[in-house]
């Protein structure tokens, strides 16, 4: 298998599926519904991107996102309105500022290894503890909206009246952090995460710091989460401690299990699927059957466990692969014996 | 011989709540030799290894390695002085294939330029380069032994434990195996302690053999002594079988 030509056509892929991304304000421009839907879909495959460095390599069973999103998201506010920052650092602040608590969590979580079932419920609480924490305190958050001033310029407050600016944001945070999972998994940090992920007493004594490896994994989730919380925040245009929703920490979860532990590209495919899915089954079943896309969503999930179980990623590469053989067949006659392995 | 001992256990006492799993271990590991840790099911010998390579947390006593003292430190420290360990009921990363699961433990002294470089090399050295591109959960039981010796060979140790690595081999995996370590004990200095059941491997490959039962150390020696040591056959056989 020559793999220069494998990656070459692999990046080929890859650049007219940007292109294709970036294309789709021009055709949705005018459709504000059509746009907040795409520009939804890109901000959950960011998040679960970045869930699978934590999540899909290191297997720790994280359901925090909203905890990091939303400190990014009331960092880049409070900045924006108190002291008329841009969100542009406000952003950068609000990654740092959820990296800082990840740091927190991590710490000791990750030195009394805490893992699985422990795990989940003690992120999943931290959602919850950051949502009531922000209910409470008055000065930054509050029961009632805050909404974000439109300031001197669209581009200084990151505040634009239609979705297409957005998007567009949001698509090169995804191109970015899918630049960087990529990079991390072939790197030693991301072999590490991986052992780590199937045992972690047998990858310590094979020189690895988990705690420290781990560390590093959820810093670097988290600072992704803040900083998309930031343009989470312009996006919705007001700050409230809903943002800190159980729920969509969950969906994250969901879409880097789905999209294929550790599959860098994986969740972002499963939230161009599922998110898209969710949205088309709530517009279609919304109006008489309020909450049934929930339940047709429940099934999907059901049956990529039962089938699917390392996720949707790898049949897709199947699905390429008996393509290839198939076409590799009718141009030689016979299959592509350079592709089994 | 060296005049200080590679590795140096004192008085090593691990304890799970009231059981005494390890007690008042003594021993050394010379620089160059393979030593054997023997003894009836339950003598302790994994707990031992866990003590000495930081897993578990010894109550009393103390580990020397090359001088230093590593009781009670992490693991990955323990590592990175040069001594690592391979586990009794293998622990491959099951969806890993085996080169990046060696390349695992190659990052240990290697920077992302040198490290496939050294993956190659200990694959080659194992005899594995054929099945690199394999997933360890597809692998049979000789492969996966192997697989781990190479994921700690990758680290670069100077002394390896090895917890029952010729379990549930048969003769022919087994007579490699044993060739294999002989291999990198002459042509590579790595020294060894090998826990096992398996006498055909002890007495083949062993320069010393220390013998626990019920966590103390009954015995020492060459595996000519251990052999006609009286305790260490009663430990294993019961004393009416020795007195018939």
């Amino acid at each position: 298998m020559n793999a220069k030509t494998l990656t070459s056509r692999r990046n080929l892929f890859l650049l007219g599926g940007v292109l294709l991304a970036a294309l789709i304000p021009l055709a949705l421009g005018k459709n504000q519904y059509a746009m907040v839907l795409v520009t939804t879909v890109l901000l959950y495959a960011v998040l679960a991107t970045a869930w699978n460095i934590i999540g899909g390599m290191a297997g720790q069973l994280d359901l925090a996102a909203a905890a990091y999103l939303g400190l990014g998201a009331f960092t880049t506010g409070t900045l924006l309105m108190r002291w008329n920052i841009t969100p542009w650092l406000g952003m950068i602040v609000g990654g740092i500022t959820a990296a800082g608590l990840a740091f927190l969590i991590g710490f000791p979580l990750f030195g009394f290894k805490i893992k699985e079932l422990w795990y989940a419920l003690s992120s999943s609480a931290l959602v919850e503890v950051m949502r009531v924490l922000f209910l409470m305190w008055d000065q930054v958050g509050g029961p009632t909206e805050q909404y974000l001033p439109a300031g001197l310029s669209a581009w200084y407050s990151l505040r634009f009246n239609n979705y297409v600016p957005y998007y567009y944001i949001m698509l090169v945070i995804l191109i970015a952090v899918l630049i960087l999972t990529t990079r991390i998994r072939y790197s030693k940090l991301g072999y590490s995460l991986l052992a780590l992920g199937e045992d972690e007493d047998a990858v310590e004594v094979l020189g690895v710091n988990s705690q420290a490896a781990k560390l590093k994994a959820l810093m670097i989730y988290a600072f992704i989460s803040g900083v998309v919380g930031g343009v989470y925040a312009c996006l919705y245009g007001y700050l409230h401690p809903s943002f800190f929703s159980t729920s969509m920490s969950m969906e994250v979860a969901i879409l880097g299990i789905v999209g294929g532990m550790g599959i860098t590209y994986g969740p972002a495919l499963a939230a161009i699927v599922m998110v898209s899915f969710r949205e088309f089954l709530r517009a279609n079943l919304g109006g008489g059957m309020e909450g049934l896309y929930l339940v047709v969503y429940a099934v999907i999930l059901i049956v990529v466990a039962l089938y699917q179980p390392r996720g949707i990623a790898p049949l897709l590469e199947r699905g390429i692969k008996y393509i290839k053989t198939y076409f590799g067949e009718l141009r030689h006659g016979r299959p592509a014996d350079a592709e089994s392995r | 011989m060296d005049a200080q001992p590679m590795l140096k256990v004192d008085n090593l006492t691990k304890k799970f709540n009231d059981l005494v799993a390890v007690s008042d271990v003594t021993f050394e590991v010379r620089p160059g030799e393979i030593v054997g840790l023997i003894g009836p099911n339950g003598a302790g010998k994994t707990t031992l290894f866990n003590a000495i390579t930081g897993l578990y947390k010894p109550e009393a006593g103390r580990v020397t390695y090359k001088g230093v003292n590593i009781t009670g430190l992490l693991p990955h420290k323990i590592c990175k002085l040069g001594m690592s360990r391979t586990f009794q009921v293998t622990r491959a990363f099951a969806h890993m294939t085996v080169e990046d699961t060696v390349r695992v433990g190659a990052y240990n002294r290697c920077g992302e330029k040198n490290v496939q470089a050294k993956v190659d090399q200990v694959l080659g050295l194992v005899e594995m380069e054929d099945i690199r591109g394999r997933v360890c959960s597809d692998l049979g039981l000789a492969s996966l032994r192997k697989v781990e010796l190479a994921r700690a060979l990758a680290t670069e140790p100077d002394m390896l434990l090895l917890d029952e690595a010729g379990a549930g081999l048969n003769a022919t995996e087994l007579g490699a195996f044993m060739a294999l370590i002989q291999k990198l004990n002459r042509d590579y200095h790595i020294t060894f302690c090998v826990v096992e059941h398996v006498m055909q491997m002890v007495m083949g490959l062993c320069h010393r053999i220390v013998v626990l039962e019920s966590g103390e150390v009954i015995a020492t020696g060459t595996p000519n002594e251990i052999s006609a040591n009286q305790r260490v056959i009663e430990a294993y056989l019961g004393k009416r079988a020795v007195r018939c």
